[in-house]
């Protein structure tokens, strides 16, 4: 079923399965799966706009998920499901890793220390946010900064709860 | 926000007589001057004057609102921001200092604010850019926040940066609403305020935090930008879209950082565009796009050893662009 949702959203639903699927979408898990989907589509494209509390239940979803090690059997997905499995499942494992950046990452200092531990891979290690201070620096020039609408309403708006030490 | 575009000008169909050309061309320096008189009435009022009211701010598909507090007073301002929807956050702001407060982490992040660019500009070369680069224009008056609006939209003759639109208190001066728009004509950000009582009656104790300077068991979170040292970095961007000028180069000293970090700032009297270098080794940068923080994007790219990231108020393209052209000079 979370297969023909994603073909739908991908465009690749058969319309015969359609109405069967927008009828099982009244089903409150799978409702959840579906707004899911979009998130990960959202930020995948860079129009991210999680809501609050998302990255906390994701995370704890993600902890309670069993590791499936049967193998799939190769006819019931198409190309086009796995490539957007794999990138759903970057997306996720992305998400989950800044929430854990922004916990450690309090200082290039830390990164490294944590980097020397060796406990993730280095490519994890890079942060998702952008350094507040390069932000800082940057707000000291522009013009939005004078005009007195700019910069802390957007911080205001666009703080998480998980991240406020590393966002302007 | 595709608003009909009102023309005020007749189509002429015969060739300009000299005199009317510079007519023309004395009426795009008067246009400049108007631009630059409306910014500057706009950014003291936001300063200047006490009030009161609820602000929404849209990116996107987001909505926030918020209550903010503005006193002037003796010459100081003092500011609250709180918002009303999503977490708790509250941002208190006085004279060189913003301090946030997160209840829920307990935490208070202390940065300061400092303003080092005048604005509007004052340097004639960024006015007449500004004019050069951007269609000024009066629109008609709206309401927006109760009030009645003068409305003036900045449109960009190029599509490598966005269109500002203001709307500011025909009395006072105060912006009640902005708007970035990007070459669609789609909203990347917008504040407005849905009501606001200007020279309101303000007690010292609206602006003062709920909590205590440092409440007992929270986490003090500094934050700095570093001083920065004026001087020649020996890097420069090849691509940076004309109308942008150099304002400032020079390194910084950021925290943790071993080495001083290379930042130099681009204008085009509207917006600023900043590009810091730093050694990749140490640099804590993610590297690649990092659109939709509102109108902010920011790129980074590897550059040899160098970490290269280029933020400003002007679309993904644009500091893609910037950034890929950075090198040595």
């Amino acid at each position: 079923m979370n297969e023909n949702l994603s073909r739908l959203m991908d465009g690749d639903l058969d319309p015969s399965e359609l109405d069967s699927l927008c009828g099982s979408l009244a089903k409150p898990d799978l409702v959840a799966t579906w707004s899911c989907y979009h998130v990960i589509g959202e930020s995948l494209r860079g129009s991210s706009s999680i809501p609050c509390g998302y990255t906390a239940r994701f995370a704890a979803r993600l902890a309670a998920e069993p590791t499936v090690l049967a193998p799939r059997t190769r006819a019931a997905t198409p190309p086009a499901t796995w490539i957007f499995a794999a990138a759903a499942t970057v997306a996720a494992v992305t998400v989950v890793g800044w929430t854990a950046m922004s916990v450690i990452g309090e200082s290039p200092a830390a990164v490294a220390k944590a980097s020397e531990a060796g406990s993730l891979s280095a490519a994890r290690l890079r942060p998702s946010t952008v350094p507040a201070d390069y932000l800082l620096a940057h707000q000291e020039y522009s013009p939005a900064t004078a005009m007195q609408m700019g910069p802390y309403m957007r911080a205001v708006g666009t703080q998480p709860a998980e991240t406020p030490a590393d966002r302007p | 926000m595709g608003a009909p575009r009102t023309s005020t000008r007749p189509a002429r169909r015969y060739a300009l007589p000299p005199v009317a050309l510079v007519l023309l061309l004395f009426a795009a320096s008067a246009r400049a001057e108007e631009a630059n008189q409306w910014l500057a009435r706009v950014a003291k009022a936001a300063r200047e004057l006490s009030y009161v009211g609820t602000v929404v701010y849209q990116r996107g598909t987001r909505v926030e609102s918020s209550r903010l507090v503005h006193l002037y007073d003796g010459g100081k301002e003092t500011e609250k921001l709180v918002s009303l929807d999503g977490p708790a956050r509250e941002v208190i702001r006085n004279m060189g200092e913003v301090r946030t407060y997160f209840p829920d982490a307990q935490v208070v992040r202390v940065e300061p604010r400092t303003f080092r660019n005048a604005f509007p500009s004052v340097s004639s070369e960024q006015q007449k850019s500004l004019a050069q680069f951007y269609d000024f224009r009066a629109l008609e008056r709206e309401r927006v926040g109760g009030h009645i609006a003068d409305v003036v939209a900045f449109e960009p003759r190029d599509g490598l940066r966005y269109g500002h639109r203001f709307w500011s208190d025909v009395d006072t001066g105060l912006l009640l609403k902005a708007r970035m728009v990007n070459d669609r004509g789609e909203v990347v950000e917008q504040f407005a305020f849905t009501d606001v009582q200007v020279n309101a009656k303000i007690e010292k104790a609206m602006v003062e935090p709920s909590w205590p300077k440092v409440p007992p068991e929270w986490r003090v979170k500094q934050l700095s930008a570093g001083d920065v040292e004026v001087h020649e970095t020996g890097w420069g961007a090849t691509r940076v879209p004309a109308g942008f000028g150099k304002i400032m180069e020079g390194y910084r000293k950021l925290q943790g950082r071993k080495n001083p970090v290379a930042h130099i700032v681009f204008s085009d009297g509207l917006v600023a565009i900043s590009v810091f270098i730093e050694p990749f080794a140490t640099a804590s940068v993610p590297l690649g796009m990092r659109p939709g923080e509102g109108g902010l994007n920011v790129y980074s790219v590897k550059q040899d050893d160098n970490v290269v990231t280029v933020m400003g108020e002007v679309p993904p393209a644009t500091v893609r662009q910037i950034g890929n052209s950075v090198a040595r000079r």
